[in-house]
């Protein structure tokens, strides 16, 4: 066992960082599915809390593994397609999937497990580690258009492919590989025109969302959800009230909270372990728990820029940029819907949401960013070695 | 990498850490300056709703109910808890227009936006079920169930009062009310408030900003349940005050019989009155305006308590007693009555005719007002041989004494003093030392100054006729229990004067009724004591009086009644007196013709 813990390596703050919120993981999930225990597994209220305990178990365990691999090994073309061509199978799996029960699907069953996941949760990191790869390969044509548009064609399939059962997944991921090609030196004026493309998309789509809500998928959730997000008498209490729930249980959290596992909104609030988790934190652990939380995923994403920033090859640096600001934007963007400034959207609060598949692929993400800090702290030590052994050379001579 | 990474980086950091910023700039802002969350976190989430327990009953003493409770029911409103609706459809079915319900939301809002305001109140049973149905359409509103007074015989609507909506002034003093509660606000009612309200009770319930409700909370731990007020045995005979109040149709004044033996008030007549039932519920507000507007016959004036007259001639009793025991005169003593009493300078205290010389119990039989003008100056002039004043001053704590110039200080609500003047007071009027018997002589014959209340002069009748003591009017004789008995007012008064006095008074009195000023009230049955009175009024006509107690040995009923602007004690008050009498004892009126007569007599005009 110390072996392990001895082999633990890469940044310490973002273990130490990935260790809270999993505490915080375990405490809030079983403060919050109290209620739903009772619903749905007859009070046995350590059932939540056991399940997410052998989820963040796991989830570390692999956070652990994929540390210890060495990060070149992912920029390997093969792992990079494989991951990419699975990408695209699952989420075309599940556009059909979709059809066949005859609804938008997020969540595709794993055969035989009686899992579920969402492949957009794989889709996400592979679709990173491609960009990575491509921004790598052609730092030195990054200026020229054909490569520029060239990057854009998985950005916009991937996307595209998840667009139809989940607006927001798309456009944070396709938000963060446009700033990831944008950090990785691109030139100015085709994000600008991205940009514009990308917002004459919306304006169309918004359009289309409002005008002709049935003509898309899930066009009248959308279109719903925007409405109320842009005007609080809108908000009809038959049908959303979750937004109203969450400010209650915001505002009711106070300064220092209720104490963990005294909230009363978690009666009411529909998701209290999973989209409104960061509502149900304040309640219980008040403004102070709520902006520490915020703070955590701040320090996060300090790091990962650190080490980005580290990182001599342009892969490791990239990749882990990537998939960071990918995390923390989620994060971000969960607590934003749960404090009013964002209309809903099904973002988890990564790590901290209950929840089993996404997690782990979460971990596992991290666990990427752990072994591009791993290559630097060995990078680093061979330096040292390699120059006290030359020390030593000249000291004999 | 560290070569090229771009200055850009920089950028994103700080984009990201605005971000961050900007969270917790919205968490402060809907913690700290929007309140509006953190009032319905608690509003929203658990209601508390009043549990109101059923207000005490009221009963005769004979147990025939006075007041009891029907279930109403009002509607509530939560205005911070409104949301669109149809609002036409909800105003039709609560028979209001559109414009009434903004007003009403608007002024619950004005009151509180999260705490529950009486939006509808007193909706009937019927119209309830017929609401309740609906009402989950319509967030921020809720039925709260309450009980509405009701009065089945519709008597005595002075004495039990009646309840109304708590003022803002009262729920400051008093903490335990909230708005919309409901308090007693004259009467009986507000004497016994605390007694006849029970305890209200509180339910707590979760519910969702939907407004519907999601089950108690924690299991109901923190309920209390209402409890129910206490019941109340008034010390009145209702057949008593019913007949009564016949007597008094179209007359102004008022009728207090009390049993002299307990001071219990029998029958506490004001006339003009109302139904009590007026009072009561939704109409209660138009009505009361209604009653108050009406200043000719001024219905809500509680005469019985409140109005203050001379007692004429009934106070030449007092005088004959308080003369008797000072020594100042002894049953034989006589004066001579040439049809008045000189003040000198012309003025005379004029009498009627009877014959001369009179004593003393002949002065009561025929009310001479001669024989109480001398007996008055010997009082005051030979009480003291200091002064006037002294003299006064000595009467006067004796009248004091009868239950004059206070009040009883027991459950009779809104009793007032009457008033029997200082030397003080003649003192300003007159000036310092400037003023003697003479000044003042009126008061020998109960004119003047003085002012007594209806229930002082039924007081002196029971004190007369318990023969030199009485116990303090009050109108409940029992709380809980039907034969419990309310102790608390059951403190024996005793006079300083000696009870052969009385005797010789009651025998007096006797003579009254027999032979003297109020033949009218004589029943061969029973042995009545009377003694009539006259008081002039600058307004009009004399307001006739009468006290009286029955039957002369072991009394059992005392009263006394005034017609205002009748004339002669004898010739309304004291057969109204009799006729009372002879209800409460024999139960049967055997001179149909004499009821008639005094029931059709209408003297308002």
């Amino acid at each position: 066992m110390l072996r392990y813990i001895r082999n633990i390596q890469g940044d310490k703050v973002i273990w130490g960082i990935v260790i809270i919120l999993s505490v915080l993981s375990l405490l809030t999930v079983y403060s919050a599915t109290g209620s739903l225990a009772y619903a749905k597994n007859d009070g046995n209220t350590e059932y939540y809390l056991i399940k997410q305990l052998i989820v963040v178990v796991a989830g570390l365990l692999f956070m652990y593994l994929i540390h210890l691999v060495k990060y070149t090994w992912y920029s390997k073309g093969y792992i990079i397609f494989v991951t990419f061509l699975l990408s695209i199978g699952f989420l075309a799996a599940l556009i059909i999937y979709g059809l066949t029960i005859n609804s938008a699907a997020r969540w595709l069953p794993i055969p035989l497990t009686g899992l579920t996941f969402q492949p957009s949760d794989l889709a996400k990191p592979a679709l990173v580690m491609f960009l990575a790869k491509l921004l790598a390969n052609n730092q030195d044509k990054i200026k020229s258009l054909k490569i520029y548009l060239f990057m854009l064609i998985p950005i916009i399939l991937i996307c595209l492919l998840i667009f139809p059962s989940n607006f927001s997944t798309a456009a944070i991921l396709f938000v963060s590989c446009l700033v990831l090609i944008w950090i990785a030196r691109a030139r100015m004026a085709h994000i600008g025109l991205t940009i514009l493309a990308g917002a004459a998309f919306g304006v169309i789509l918004f359009f289309l969302i409002m005008h002709y809500p049935k003509a898309i998928p899930r066009g009248e959730t959308w279109k719903h959800r925007i409405e109320v997000w842009l005007d609080d008498s809108k908000a009809d209490p038959e049908a959303d009230y979750q937004i109203t729930q969450a400010k209650i249980a915001i505002a009711s959290g106070g300064f220092f909270g209720k104490t963990p596992g005294k909230s009363t909104q978690r009666n009411f609030l529909p998701h209290p372990y999973s989209d409104f988790i960061f509502a149900f934190i304040i309640e219980e652990y008040g403004l102070v728990g709520g902006g520490f939380v915020t703070l955590l995923y701040l320090t996060l994403f300090f790091r990962i820029v650190r080490i980005a920033n580290r990182c001599k090859g342009n892969f490791g640096s990239f990749l882990s940029f990537g998939i960071g600001f990918l995390i923390v934007f989620q994060a971000l963007i969960n607590m934003g819907v749960a404090v009013g400034l964002l209309p809903v959207t099904g973002q988890t609060l990564p790590l901290v949401s209950m929840g089993g598949t996404s997690l782990w692929f979460t971990a596992i993400s991290i666990g990427i960013i752990l072994s591009v800090s791993r290559g630097l702290e060995i990078e680093a030590q061979e330096e040292k070695t390699s120059f006290k052994i030359s020390d030593n050379l000249y000291a004999t001579v | 990498m560290s070569r090229g990474f771009t200055a850009r980086k920089y950028f994103i950091l700080v984009l990201i850490a605005g971000i961050g910023s900007a969270l917790l700039i919205r968490l402060f802002f809907i913690q700290v300056i929007a309140d509006k969350y953190i009032l319905s976190a608690n509003n929203n989430v658990l209601r508390y709703i009043t549990q109101y327990p059923a207000r005490g009953f009221v009963y005769d003493r004979n147990g025939k109910l006075l007041v009891y409770n029907e279930a109403a029911y009002d509607l509530m409103v939560i205005p911070r808890q409104i949301r669109d609706f149809d609002t036409t459809g909800f105003c039709r079915l609560l028979g209001i227009d559109v414009q009434t319900f903004i007003e009403k939301v608007e002024k619950a809002r004005k009151y509180s936006s999260y705490r529950p305001t009486i939006f509808f109140p007193q909706i009937s049973k019927e119209n309830y079920g017929f609401l309740e149905e609906k009402l989950f359409r319509f967030p921020g509103f809720y039925v709260q169930p309450r009980t509405l007074r009701k009065y089945p015989l519709a008597i005595a609507a002075h004495t039990v009062g009646y309840i109304g909506e708590v003022s803002p002034a009262m729920i400051e003093r008093k903490p335990y009310y909230k708005s919309g509660d409901y308090i007693g606000i004259s009467g009986i009612e507000k004497s016994y408030e605390e007694i006849l309200r029970g305890k209200k009770g509180m339910k707590i319930r979760v519910v969702d900003v939907h407004n519907r409700d999601m089950g108690s909370f924690q299991e109901g731990k923190y309920d209390t349940l209402p409890v129910a007020g206490i019941g109340l045995w008034a010390s009145l005979d209702a057949d008593l005050q019913a007949y009564g109040e016949l007597l008094m149709t179209n007359k102004k004044g008022s009728i207090v019989a009390i049993e002299p033996s307990s001071g219990e008030i029998l029958a506490l007549v004001t006339s003009p009155s109302y139904d009590p039932n007026l009072l009561v519920g939704q109409v209660r507000s138009r009505n009361y305006a209604m009653l108050a507007r009406d200043t000719a016959r001024i219905p809500l004036f509680n005469r019985a308590l409140m109005a203050q007259y001379p007692p004429g001639s009934t106070f030449k009793i007092v005088n004959a007693l308080i003369g008797l025991h000072e020594g100042i005169l002894k049953p034989t003593t006589a004066f001579g009555c040439p049809g008045g009493f000189s003040l000198g300078s012309g003025k005379v205290v004029k009498c009627h005719a009877h014959f001369s010389p009179l004593q003393l119990k002949q002065s009561i039989q025929f009310s001479c007002n001669t024989y109480y003008c001398h007996a008055f100056r010997n009082i005051i002039d030979k009480g003291s041989r200091k002064s006037t004043r002294a003299g006064y001053e000595k009467w006067r704590k004796q009248v004091w004494d009868f239950g004059f110039g206070h009040k009883f200080e027991t459950d009779l609500a809104n009793e007032l003093n009457g008033n029997i003047p200082s030397a003080d007071y003649y003192d300003r009027f007159h000036g310092k030392n400037r003023w003697n018997s003479y000044s003042i002589i009126s008061l020998a014959i109960g004119q003047g100054e003085i002012g007594v209340t209806p229930v002082q002069l039924a007081n002196l009748c029971a004190t007369i006729a318990n023969r030199g003591f009485y116990y303090p009017p009050h109108i409940i004789r029992a709380i809980g229990k039907a034969d419990s008995l309310n102790s608390k007012f059951l403190k024996k008064h005793v006079l300083n004067i000696e009870k052969e006095h009385f005797d010789l008074v009651v025998d007096a009195m006797e003579d009254v009724v027999l032979a003297g000023t109020a033949t009218g009230a004589r029943m061969d049955s029973i042995s009545v004591c009377g003694k009539t009175g006259t008081a002039q009024n600058p307004h009009g006509k004399d307001h006739s009086i009468f006290i009286a107690f029955a039957p002369k040995d072991n009394p059992r009923i005392a009263l006394c009644v005034i017609v205002e602007n009748a004339g002669f004690g004898a010739t309304w008050a004291a057969p109204i007196a009799s006729l009372m009498i002879e209800k409460y004892l024999t139960r049967k009126i055997q001179r149909q013709d004499l009821e008639t007569r005094m029931v059709e007599g209408n003297l308002l005009r």
